[in-house]
């Protein structure tokens, strides 16, 4: 039985140039990696995107960590500050009412101790919201690190298209970015099981100490 | 003789320059200039008198390990106490330091009281405390 479909013979007639096509492409591909000496680079990307997604999964970690740390300590800011509010209306009603009372029973003194202590806690609670902003720093080197990785593809990626584009019309090569490149490792992202890194000012301070400093 | 102490901060990030300048104010050390690399802070340093260093290591133009050797070999400057404080975490890097005459080492993120800590025991030893 003949198919009245024109698609039905056009797919069976074009699949064999269809996979023609494609391992045409590949073959091209595999050449001009080789022919740019970009096979050993392409190894490297595959290496390093786990890596950049281990990266990306610490900045996500961290700037977590550092809301999460931030909005609990202005929770007990607040409620620390609504406390002194609430005890500044109470005493100044005590004073109102009775002066002499509210000094001779101890509640202004003890106010003041409140006071004190409240306004301790909460310079506590702000420097402590002042040190979670550190993520900004931590996770800057971790991004630049992540983009320079994305840079360095596309720019390879860019080459190979000039290499096997036709000769018309011209594709201009974007002018490499000069970026800062790191020479240093960085923050450690994933520090479990190496023995090369610190996990902690202990044990920065346990090394220096075992080599005399 | 704390407040009279002056204070370098070096960092590229400025959010750490202005926390590492608070925790310094809040300890009492409220003199503090800062700088964005190794580059801006020797210049800094050989323009005006600073008593102390707080630098980042990995920075832009010269890194902390480079602005140690700078300060260690020039004769001007090179009494002046070098703490690191980094998110540098490798061993190697810890001991480069130390070799290089850091006085002390901070792994970032670290706490108020640990730049607290070794600053005073810094200024301690150099009997600046």
């Amino acid at each position: 039985m003949e198919s009245n479909d024109p698609t039905v013979a056009t797919s069976a007639v074009v699949a064999p140039d269809i996979r023609q096509s494609i391992g045409l492409l590949t073959r091209q591909l595999h050449d001009s990696l080789n022919g740019l000496g970009l096979t050993d680079k392409v190894k490297g990307w595959a290496g390093e995107l786990p890596d950049a997604k281990s990266r990306l999964s610490y900045i996500a970690r961290l700037t977590g960590e550092a809301a999460e740390k931030v909005l609990n300590r202005v929770d007990q800011a607040k409620a620390q500050h609504d406390h002194i509010a609430a005890e500044t209306r109470r005493i100044g009603a005590l004073i109102v009412k009775d002066p002499v009372a509210a000094v001779a029973k101890g509640h202004v003194m003890n106010f003041l101790t409140d006071v004190e202590a409240s306004t301790k806690q909460i310079d506590e609670h702000l420097t402590e919201i002042m040190m979670a902003q550190d993520f900004h720093d931590l996770t800057g080197q971790v991004i630049a690190k992540v983009v320079n990785l994305a840079a360095s593809i596309e720019e390879q990626l860019v080459q190979l298209l000039i290499q096997t584009a036709p000769p018309a019309p011209t594709v201009k090569a974007a002018s490499p970015a000069v970026e800062y490149t790191p020479a240093l490792a960085g923050p450690v992202v994933n520090p479990a099981g190496n023995p090369d890194v610190v996990t902690g000012q202990s044990e920065v301070d346990d090394l220096l100490a075992s080599l005399g400093f | 003789m704390a407040n009279e102490l002056r204070f370098l901060v070096v960092d590229d990030f400025s959010t750490m320059r202005r926390i590492v300048r608070n925790l310094l104010k809040e300890s009492g050390y409220t003199e503090a200039d800062e700088a964005e690399d190794g580059v801006v802070a020797l210049a800094k340093l050989r323009a005006s008198k600073f008593h102390f260093v707080v630098s980042d290591i990995n920075m832009p133009n010269m890194n902390g390990f480079q602005l140690l050797a700078e300060i260690k070999k020039d004769e001007t400057l090179k009494h002046l106490p070098v703490l690191m404080v980094t998110a540098e975490a490798r061993k190697e890097d810890i001991v480069m330091a130390a070799q290089q005459g850091a006085a002390g080492y901070i792994v970032k993120p670290f706490t108020k009281a640990t730049l607290e800590d070794k600053v005073n025991l810094i200024l301690t030893k150099l009997g600046l405390k």
